[in-house]
């Protein structure tokens, strides 16, 4: 009879897979078994699975620390198989599968991976990596007072750089440690690209708040789109990383982006004084040069703000 | 020679005189006046004290607005009381107030007539001798003498510049003449020797004012006060000249009234400057008073034109966007006298190449004087790659019609040259 017995993590993850066509499987620490452990809390002859009345069952050998079935503390001796069923000797496991056992359907392809391909070649990589430690640098000199060395530009922005691709370097840890491929490669490939578009956003921001008269409530756009970006960053990282279902990488990708927005939020939030005595509004301008909307006249801004007035007037009946 | 000993001597007696008729000023009007007191009813002590006198023979009592502003403003965290020159403390109650003019009428109570201050029905002559009393310090009663040197000329509101050394503590208190006639109240100091004094007819109005009707509610009289006198600035404002001065290859609004100084400055000088600065504000330079963290009534305007020297643009722009982010109020105002201000923005074109700016306006409502407002505008320039042009003011205390007004004038006076 063909059976397959796999040894699996702690977490059920597949650590080697045997497949034999006999009646009779040993598993044990020694090297005379069929399977041999290294664990050191197995006995050298451990277990034997056979093939008995059209049945395979369990047969612990009087092993030290005993065979326990799925989990319990139930003892597996002289348990009956179903395929997928957990052994667990010493501080090891093992899972038994019949040939018939059903597998799930086969994924096709996605455009993603397709993406994931063409960001990963190394002059993709390379022109988005320099793109950022460009922005960097041009963002560090836009807030200096006064001009400093060339060098210090280069220092700011390799730091930036390499501090940014921390986060795909973790990601890739984590995906090690959990037993699945680093590919950190494409994680930096699929992060910077993300990190770029999030630079490109903000320039995005600033030309709609430059433009576009408080008339507009269209502000809440453009802060969704970084929530929009940081989902896809995790989104993919996960999709990149772990091997985990559809539906788990959404809520993953989800609750990372909730973290980071909602607890900014939060700490912007309770920062925030109880009363402001100073005026809260946009100063964003810009060169002329991204000056696209058609402006107005002074007949119609003094028009729109006199609508301010009985705005702040109703504030007051509010609070009362 | 007997004409020159007879000038002399009549010298002499002049001044010996005056010494003495402000002696005798003192001694006869002793009983009018008072120290006022403002208690807080919590801890029963007194949390400030000011001077006043008496005007009427029935008990009324004149100070400024200033020394009883708190309990104008709080009426159940306060009590008001005198302290007369025998040393009886008696409540007073507020009957009528000024807040343009820093006035304010109290009442005694009393069993029989008593004496008063006359208020003299002529302006004094420039250069004629005055006596301040009042109560500085807590020190008891004193006389300063000093000079009357007429009205100064940049106030909006009228007051008279008087050279004697006023001190805290005498706000509230008469300035007489040699007739002691009341000619002025106490109400400023500028230190060295420079004080103000409301002019006596302010006073005369105030109480005809209040015995023909007087206010049932201080609120709405306050409030009724700070709406004309805003109606009278503004409009004052408007029809004076608005002169177009360079600023820079800008042409800025300065607006020609006594009562508007301007100051300017520019960073020149400055070789390692990364932007040429030239900078020109005009203010008003008095404010009308409401309680110790409130006051209205002001006016400020500032122009600043920027110019890049050897910096891109686009750092020129990111430089230019940090010196507007931070306008503020031109007054003092607590969370419980006027809402948060709301603001709205547009880009602004004044029409035909005159200039096009990000127009910023906002305004914040006045919690417990209807229909008054602060509000505050910034129109900064987007024109050009790397000059700019910010132009900003603040009023406060006026009505949306009045803000309005201004505002048209003020964003129809700037262009570039």
């Amino acid at each position: 009879m063909e059976i397959i017995i796999e040894e699996v993590t702690r977490g059920h993850k597949l650590l080697g897979r045997h497949k034999f066509l006999t009646n009779k499987v040993s598993i044990g620490r020694g090297y005379q078994n069929d399977i041999i452990l290294a664990d050191p809390h197995v006995c050298p002859e451990h277990v034997i699975i056979e093939y008995v009345n059209e049945q395979w069952q369990v047969l612990d050998q009087q092993s030290v620390n005993g065979t326990f079935l799925n989990e319990t503390k139930q003892t597996a001796d002289q348990h009956i198989i179903h395929s997928g069923d957990i052994i667990q000797l010493g501080k090891s496991k093992i899972r038994v599968i019949f040939p018939s056992h059903p597998v799930e359907q086969s994924i096709s392809f996605t455009p993603f991976e397709g993406l994931i391909d063409f960001v990963k070649q190394p002059l993709v990589l390379a022109l988005n990596i320099s793109f950022f430690a460009f922005v960097t640098g041009v963002m560090f000199y836009l807030n200096q007072a006064a001009d400093v060395n060339i060098s210090q530009y280069l220092v700011r922005a390799v730091g930036a750089t390499i501090m940014f691709a921390l986060w795909p370097g973790l990601v890739a840890l984590i995906s090690v440690l959990t037993k699945n491929d680093a590919r950190i490669v494409a994680q930096l490939a699929i992060s910077f690209v993300l990190f770029n578009l999030m630079w490109l956003s903000d320039v995005l921001e600033n030309i709609i708040e430059f433009n576009v008269s408080s008339n507009w409530s269209i502000g809440w756009i453009t802060s969704i789109l970084p929530v929009v970006l940081a989902f896809a960053l995790f989104w993919f990282n996960s999709y990149v990383g772990f091997q985990v279902s559809e539906k788990r990488r959404l809520v993953l990708a989800s609750s990372l982006t909730a973290l980071l927005f909602g607890g900014s939020f939060l700490v912007q939030l309770s920062n925030k004084p109880e009363f402001n005595y100073r005026p809260n509004y946009d100063a964003t301008v810009m060169v002329p040069a991204f000056r696209f909307a058609p402006s107005s006249s002074i007949e119609k801004f003094a028009r729109d703000s006199s609508t301010l007035f009985a705005k702040t007037e109703n504030t007051i009946h509010t609070d009362k | 020679m007997k004409s020159i000993f007879v000038c002399l001597l009549l010298c002499v007696s002049q001044i010996s005189a005056a010494a003495e008729q402000a002696e005798q000023i003192f001694k006869q009007l002793a009983p009018s006046l008072y120290q006022i007191r403002l208690i807080d009813k919590a801890s029963g002590e007194k949390s400030s004290i000011g001077s006043g006198f008496q005007i009427s023979a029935d008990g009324l009592i004149a100070t400024n607005y200033h020394v009883v502003s708190g309990f104008a403003n709080y009426p159940n965290k306060y009590r008001i009381e005198y302290l007369d020159n025998q040393g009886n403390k008696a409540p007073l109650r507020l009957m009528s107030v000024d807040v343009i003019n820093d006035l304010a009428i109290v009442k005694r109570t009393q069993t029989h007539d008593m004496p008063y201050f006359n208020i003299a029905t002529q302006t004094p002559i420039k250069g004629e001798q005055l006596y301040s009393l009042g109560n500085p310090h807590d020190l008891g009663m004193i006389v300063v003498p000093g000079t009357y040197n007429g009205l100064k000329i940049e106030s909006f509101n009228d007051r008279i510049h008087f050279t004697g050394s006023i001190n805290p503590g005498m706000s509230g208190g008469p300035v007489v003449n040699a007739q002691a006639d009341v000619v002025g109240i106490n109400v400023a100091t500028s230190g060295n020797q420079m004080g103000f004094l409301v002019p006596h007819d302010k006073l005369v109005a105030l109480y005809q004012a209040f015995q023909q009707h007087p206010p049932k509610n201080i609120k709405q009289q306050i409030t009724h006060q700070l709406h004309e006198n805003q109606a009278k600035l503004v409009s004052t404002l408007l029809k004076s000249q608005w002169q177009l001065k360079q600023l820079g290859p800008a042409m800025v609004p300065i607006i020609q009234a006594p009562f508007i100084r301007c100051w300017g400055e520019s960073n020149a000088d400055k070789p390692d400057a990364i932007a040429l600065a030239v900078v020109a504000n005009c203010a008003l330079e008095e404010d009308t008073y409401i309680h110790s963290h409130f006051d209205t009534d002001t006016v400020e305007m500032e122009f600043k034109y920027l110019k890049s020297k050897k910096l891109s643009d686009l750092k020129f722009y990111h430089i230019y966007q940090q010196h507007i982010s931070r306008a503020g109020p031109g007054n003092k105002a607590s969370k419980e006298d006027v809402t948060e201000y709301q603001c709205h923005h547009d880009l602004v074109n004044a029409g035909a190449d005159k200039i096009t700016t990000k127009s910023i306006f906002c305004t914040r409502a006045y919690k417990k004087f209807p229909n008054l407002f602060d509000v505050l505008y910034i129109g900064a320039s987007v024109d050009k790659d790397d000059q700019a042009l910010v132009s900003h003011f603040t009023l406060s205390g006026v009505t949306e019609k009045s803000a309005m007004a201004f505002t048209r004038k003020f964003m129809e006076s700037i262009s570039w040259k």
